[in-house]
């Protein structure tokens, strides 16, 4: 029974996930004082670009694979997923590590479609995702281990839980601070939408895509930027645990719709950064979240 | 006007050999006549006096004294004078010394009348061309008056400009001749090292076709102000203006103080609208579109007031030679008040909204930087200059239409960076505000239009200069017969500001490459002096899309 939940996580990520997009864009469009799109156009976009022709304008097969790559990478980290509190029957057979693993994945993909596109827009915007990259992956890792040093567990939800059993602690509090200031950086959003960068360098990696190609790097970006939203829902609002799935998965629902809100006002508020900016911005987090895991060691 | 006697007196001692005649047919005008031998020594003597390098005409004489003119342009603002250097080379040996190593910006204008009129000058740093499209034929030179201005040579392939050598340990990002932070077509050649710019090459001009050349060839003068607005999409009644300016000199016609005053006005809304639709781009640029949004939601306000007052939300089409097409009614005095409140107001938040953003100032301060001397030394014009410390404006320095009568004040800060032309675009916002109420409140009774009498003389010269909201625009005009201009030369502000920005952008981030060239507010059509909308000349020189393809692709 428990595989009917990976279904379920597939069915929320992938049916959700596009709705977010348009609540973002919505939201943004309210602050511009605009009227903005229809709130289920991301699922407009997608679908168009899946019905146009495929064209592999690099010619190889890294420009091929690259949004396959990316796409399947996350939709695995999210079958993993315990949602709604619920370990599913994956659950068990990964850990931690392989959810980071899977996450570097998808950007490796990014990475991989920007490099043999060959275009010098994606050779900057892949040089730019490379350096967020390294620089932000380190705060959702210790994000992870953290809970993992707390539980002395690898497990992906004992390690996620881990404030139901430990409770919320200084090192906690740090690490949620962190993780908010990084959120930004996760989702590619103002001010950390440096990567893709329309105006200089259009859109950077995905300068070449086009068609049902770049319907799979949109669907992975909508699908990441939920993942992160969930993980922050899932890790450090973990009170709202009634124990029955269904209210559970609508609370979780809600919750992460509220971070969303949280990310679009950020982002709609503030201009871009530039790349060395941003690593100065990215390197304190580094040094704070490793002062959070510090502190976890030691049990505050 | 005592300086400028003095500077004739240094002119004689100096140059007395070389220089034919003086003549002030106006008391803020002095054109000197030339020999060309003295051109280069005259010129440096100007620059080094304080004189800003306005802008170079080259003319065709051909006709007269079988002779090519060409004309260096400077402004004393201190002393509000315009002087006009005047040379003349014969037609079958058109060599003259270059001045392009004493004054810089003389550079673009050189290289010019080396495409459109066979010039050649001497020293010059870098003959390469400018204007004319790479498959344009050598030897056609479309400003010779022996030269029909609908000519079309056939397209030629397999030729390409060469942009400059990449130095050594760069590499080439190409931007343009499409793409979006450029908005107009033209291409930059970006030398990077790693994301550090280390130099750049560029080139323009693909939207040339010669609108100067058709309006001293096709219409008459009553015609060329709506062209001219045309020339540029936002500042067009500057154009016009300016224009309008140079006809009423050469014809010694006085136009009416209610004409000047619904001019100023008209000038100063279409600031407004200009900088609020720069504070939008900006915005843009730097990645932070509710600036964009906002700003450009503020100036639909002063659109719709324009559409009301004009029938045009823009290309109002305003300025005629003589004074002005529309009165101001009371009723429309009354929405223009209220309109100035509502954006006034707007602008308030905006503006603090703004100086306390800490992102806005992390992209913007310390970027594109070049020092006050550099300026000068390029002849900045505009925000940019103001921004630099160059305390310039044609509305105080040289006060046309009804400036005079206004009070306000020029901003000016010395950040001599992107920040700085943000800063002094904003406060220049309020001014502008406050010129057009002071202009309402004195607004003088009479017609709108001075008709003219007397046929314009031929051969006369006149240059009039308009402080457009990116800077100064600067017209010269040459009467000639059958009702036309002779030479109708404009130079839009892009054109002096866009030969100084590979200074502004040398060290700079790439990222920073949008916001450093927007920071010019650069206008590129308005330097290719292009015709948007033109149903007269008909035909198009367009690059076609492999030209396109291959010029993106190559680097």
């Amino acid at each position: 029974m428990e595989a009917v939940y990976i279904i379920v996580n597939l069915l929320v990520f992938l049916g959700l996930a596009p709705l977010f997009e348009g609540i973002i864009r919505k939201i943004t469009a309210k602050v511009q004082s605009r009227q903005g799109p229809p709130i289920y156009q991301p699922y407009m976009d997608i679908f168009k670009l899946l019905g146009k022709t495929t064209i592999n304008s690099a010619d190889n097969w890294g420009f091929k694979f690259a949004p396959m790559m990316a796409f399947a990478s996350i939709v695995s980290v999210i079958a993993f997923f315990p949602l709604a509190n619920k370990a599913n029957y994956l659950t068990q057979y990964a850990d931690i590590i392989t959810i980071i693993y899977l996450l570097t994945l998808g950007g490796i993909a990014v990475l991989l479609g920007a490099l043999s596109s060959k275009n010098t827009y994606a050779m900057i915007g892949a040089s730019r995702e490379m350096i967020t990259m390294i620089m932000v992956e380190p705060v959702l890792a210790m994000t992870l281990i953290m809970g993992a040093v707390k539980m002395k567990s690898l497990g992906i939800d004992i390690t996620m839980f881990s404030i139901n059993s430990v409770g919320y602690g200084w090192s906690v509090a740090l690490m949620l601070v962190v993780y908010l200031a990084a959120l930004q950086a996760f989702v590619g959003r103002p001010p950390f939408d440096i990567s893709e960068a329309e105006i200089e360098i259009l859109e950077g990696p995905f300068i070449e895509y086009s068609g049902p190609n770049y319907a799979l790097f949109k669907y992975y970006m909508m699908l990441k930027q939920m993942f992160y939203a969930a993980l922050f829902v899932m890790v450090f609002i973990p009170f709202l645990n009634t124990g029955i799935y269904i209210v559970n998965l609508a609370v979780q629902i809600v919750e992460i719709g509220v971070v969303f809100g949280f990310i679009s006002l950020i982002g709609s508020t503030n201009a871009r950064l530039r790349i060395d900016q941003a690593i100065k911005f990215y390197s304190v987090l580094i040094v704070l979240a490793l002062c959070a895991v510090g502190l976890s060691v030691y049990g505050i | 006007m005592k300086a400028l006697e003095q500077l004739k007196d240094t002119l004689k001692s100096k140059f007395g050999g070389n220089i034919i005649k003086f003549e002030s047919p106006l008391e803020d005008r002095l054109f000197v006549d030339v020999k060309k031998e003295g051109v280069k020594g005259v010129c440096k003597e100007l620059f080094t006096q304080g004189g800003r390098y306005l802008v170079g005409i080259g003319y065709d004489n051909t006709k007269r004294d079988n002779t090519l003119g060409m004309i260096h342009t400077f402004a004393f603002d201190k002393d509000s004078t315009v002087i006009c250097v005047r040379a003349w080379v014969p037609e079958n040996d058109p060599v003259m010394d270059s001045i392009t190593p004493d004054v810089p910006n003389a550079g673009w204008s050189e290289r010019e009348y080396m495409d459109l009129l066979g010039m050649k000058f001497t020293g010059h740093p870098k003959p390469k061309r400018l204007v004319l499209s790479d498959d344009w034929p050598e030897g056609i030179h479309p400003l010779r008056k022996e030269v029909p201005y609908n000519l079309v040579p056939p397209p030629a392939e397999n030729v390409a400009y060469q942009m400059d050598e990449c130095p050594e340990g760069c590499s080439v990002v190409p931007v343009g001749p499409f793409h979006p932070s450029l908005h107009e077509p033209n291409h930059w050649s970006i030398f990077v090292d790693g994301e550090t710019i280390k130099g750049c090459d560029y080139r323009g001009f693909m939207t040339h076709r010669g609108i100067e050349k058709l309006c001293t060839t096709q219409v008459s003068y009553n015609e060329v102000p709506f062209i001219a607005e045309r020339i540029c999409g936002i500042c067009g009644s500057v154009h016009a203006t300016a224009y309008a300016q140079c006809v009423e000199m050469v014809a010694d016609l006085k136009i009416s103080r209610r004409a000047e005053f619904i001019r100023t006005i008209m000038l100063e809304i279409e600031r407004l609208h200009s900088h609020l639709l720069w504070l939008g781009v900006a915005g843009h640029l730097i990645g932070f579109d509710t600036v964009f949004m906002q700003s450009w939601r503020i100036r639909e306000d002063i659109m719709w007031l324009c559409e009301k007052w004009t029938g045009n939300r823009k290309t109002y089409g305003m300025i005629v030679v003589g004074g002005v097409r529309r009165d101001i009614t009371p009723e429309l005095k009354d929405d223009m008040l209220r309109v100035l409140k509502k954006v006034e107001e707007e602008c308030i938040v905006v503006h603090k909204a703004i100086i306390g953003d800490t992102t806005i100032h992390k992209r913007t301060k310390g970027v594109g930087y070049m020092t006050h001397e550099e300026a000068v030394q390029w002849s900045i014009v505009g925000p940019p200059a103001r921004a630099r410390g160059v305390d310039i404006d044609v509305r105080r320095d040289h006060p046309y239409a009804a400036y005079d009568a206004v009070k306000f004040d020029v901003p000016v800060v010395d950040t001599n960076d992107v920040w700085g032309t943000v800063v002094v675009r904003i406060l220049e916002i309020f001014e502008a505000i406050k010129i057009v109420r002071q202009a309402l409140d004195q607004l003088p009774e009479g017609k709108i239009i001075t008709e003219m009498d007397d046929v314009i003389q031929s051969q006369r010269h006149a240059i009039s200069h308009v402080e457009a909201p990116r800077g100064e625009s600067v017209h010269y005009v040459i009467s000639g017969d059958e009702n036309r201009a002779d030479r109708w030369r404009v130079r839009a502000p892009t054109y002096p500001n866009l030969q100084g920005v590979p200074t502004m952008l040398l060290n700079d981030q790439f990222a920073d490459f949008p916001i450093i060239l927007g920071s010019i507010d650069p206008c590129f059509s308005c330097t290719d002096r292009v015709q948007v909308v033109d149903i007269k000349s008909g035909k198009v020189n367009v690059m076609n899309q492999r030209d396109l393809e291959r010029m993106s692709r190559r680097a």
